[in-house]
């Protein structure tokens, strides 16, 4: 009777055997991933289970320096620069959107774009995508930077965290705002943006991470490699045939580091948002 | 007559607002559904041409004859219920586990190490997985081959392809659905686990009929979530296994889209409209039969 509330000590040994098991489980592919990055293909295969590498070689960096006739750091650059772009634009766009949405929500029209924003969100995904490239192709948009920007704006968890903290908003703030005699435009800058600071911090950092991984509509949109980003150069190379294996998980740890780092810093913010705007939706 | 004015110039800023969301939602989700479900009812060699010929529903009569896409159908069912299963059970596990008072320390380090996989970019995580299963370069093969047990085919065999591919999605997506059960448990009453434990419940009963009702709201996001997200399984086949071996991981998305790779593009955007309507379908009824209270 007693073990309900202070548990017995098997029990505890066993509960702490299977989270760390699992833990270490579940980070194992990172630590392999690292460490076959510094290591020649052949070693790898001698002996896959090395847990450090023989020496610590910055020289794959270099080699993988070009990949597919353009250069490791545009695809960098391309993740920052589309990344941070689309996740500004994101931001804004689903902010005024949701706070229209939330504010009038039976205005002629609105319902509309509400529903139609739900059934884009339901539809699978990369099946959309192809359609888009016709869309794109007829808006003369097709292999450039701005296509991709402009696609990768909204997504479903943005909108969701939007609305829902737009919901909570006390109507009598609004009222007491309007009576004073604000107009719209100061209602939303005055009032609700300096509200909106922390959860608009919580969506740029959630888009942030969503979008640094996004490939496939990259890849659609893409005329040439030039415009592709880590994750899409990465899946090139891991499907060329006779693939430099060690080159391959050089260039997945550079994919991996930076989001990995953005996520530990900001853990919490992550953690919180990510089940906040899904338990919305 | 000014109050009228005013409120349409307070509305009018609204439709300002909402300009951008709407303008890219419909630029790029609903013309594109629209595009999609038009060019499933023509003749793919006109498809893109601006007066294709329309062919009504033959396009869906031919993929429903398609053993093809009927086998890849039933093979997405299944693969989607499995990991449905296998991605709730474990979320729910630890994320129970890590709820409880057994574990006092440490706690922030097991959620993270379960969480980190959802924010690495799915290319990366599924490659490094690819190269794990792999049978000369895989730590996998190599592991068990030290600790003296049979060798697992992984990506290579028929028999655990899926198996396998189901191991890297559960890697990459569970630990979202364990913050949803955490945050569920987070906000539970306690007191009515105290009220039951003054009353005698077995540790058993109190998880059965206190705890487990009041986390039906994660179980339907999750529930919902998760069928969403493993009906439309893409990523991880285009990584690992192309939709090999012999067609086991050939699922309908990523058929549709070799359908679409090969210019047939009438029956890939049919294929797209059945799984569209199967998703909305079972979301649906996920939603309905979570939503419904208990003895209703």
């Amino acid at each position: 009777m007693n073990d309900d509330i202070r548990p017995n000590r098997l029990l505890q040994v066993v509960a702490y055997a299977v989270a760390i098991l699992t833990s270490l489980l579940f980070l194992y592919p990172y630590w392999w991933m690292l460490v076959s990055a510094f290591r020649p293909t052949r070693a790898i295969m001698s002996a896959p289970l090395r847990p450090w590498p023989e020496t610590l070689n910055f020289q794959i960096f270099s080699e993988i320096g070009r990949i597919g006739g353009v250069n490791l750091s545009t695809y960098a650059v391309n993740s920052l620069a589309i990344t941070t772009l689309s996740t500004i634009l994101g931001v804004i766009v689903t902010a005024l959107g949701a706070y229209a949405l939330v504010r009038r929500p039976k205005a002629p029209g609105f319902t509309l774009v509400r529903y139609g924003f739900l059934i884009t969100i339901m539809y699978p995904y990369m099946l959309l995508v192809i359609p888009v490239y016709l869309v794109m192709f007829k808006l003369g948009l097709l292999g450039s930077y701005a296509g991709i920007i402009l696609f990768l704006a909204l997504g479903p968890l943005q909108f969701f965290l939007f609305e829902q903290f737009f919901r909570k908003i006390p109507n009598e703030v609004i009222e007491a705002a309007v009576i004073d005699g604000a107009s719209e435009w100061q209602i939303l800058t005055r009032v609700v943006l300096p509200m909106a600071m922390p959860i608009t911090a919580t969506v740029a950092l959630i888009t942030f991470l969503l979008n640094w991984a996004q490939w496939f509509p990259i890849m659609v949109i893409s005329r040439s490699p030039d415009t592709y980003t880590l994750p899409v150069a990465l899946l090139s190379m891991n499907s060329e045939l006779g693939s430099n294996f060690q080159g391959i998980m050089a260039l997945a740890v550079l994919t991996t580091l930076p989001v990995a780092a953005l996520f530990l810093l900001a853990q919490k913010r992550v953690m919180e948002g990510m089940a906040a705007g899904a338990v919305k939706g | 007559m000014m109050d009228a004015l005013g409120s349409l110039s307070r509305d009018r800023i609204f439709y300002l607002f909402v300009a951008p969301f709407a303008a890219l939602t419909i630029l790029f989700g609903v013309w594109p559904i629209v595009l999609s479900i038009q060019v499933s009812f023509t003749a793919s060699a006109t498809a893109l041409r601006p007066n294709p010929t329309y062919v009504g529903f033959a396009n869906y009569i031919a993929v429903l004859a398609d053993p093809i896409f009927l086998a890849s159908l039933s093979r997405t069912l299944l693969y989607t219920v499995l990991s449905v299963f296998a991605n709730l059970a474990f979320a729910l596990g630890f994320a129970i586990l890590l709820d409880s008072t057994l574990l006092k320390r440490g706690n922030l380090f097991f959620r993270l190490a379960i969480f980190l996989p959802v924010v690495t970019p799915d290319v990366a995580g599924y490659v490094v997985w690819r190269w794990l299963f792999d049978r000369s370069f895989g730590a996998i093969n190599a592991a068990l081959k030290m600790l003296g047990l049979p060798a697992f085919g992984g990506l290579s065999s028929v028999d655990t392809a899926m198996l396998s591919i189901l191991i890297a999605e559960l890697w990459h997506h569970a630990g979202f659905y364990m913050i949803i059960f955490l945050a569920n448990l987070s906000i539970r009453d306690r007191a009515l686990e105290e009220a039951a434990h003054i009353d005698g419940a077995t540790t058993w009963q109190r998880w059965w009929y206190v705890i487990l009702p009041q986390l039906r709201p994660a179980l339907v996001i999750n529930t919902v979530y998760a069928l969403i997200q493993f009906l439309k399984t893409f990523t991880v086949v285009v990584v690992m296994t192309k939709g090999g071996p012999n067609d086991q991981t050939n699922f309908v998305s990523y058929y549709a889209y070799q359908l679409f790779d090969q210019a047939r593009y009438g029956e890939a955007t049919a294929m797209a409209t059945i799984l569209f309507a199967i998703v909305i379908g079972l979301s649906l009824t996920a939603y309905r039969i979570g939503d419904r209270e208990p003895g209703k």
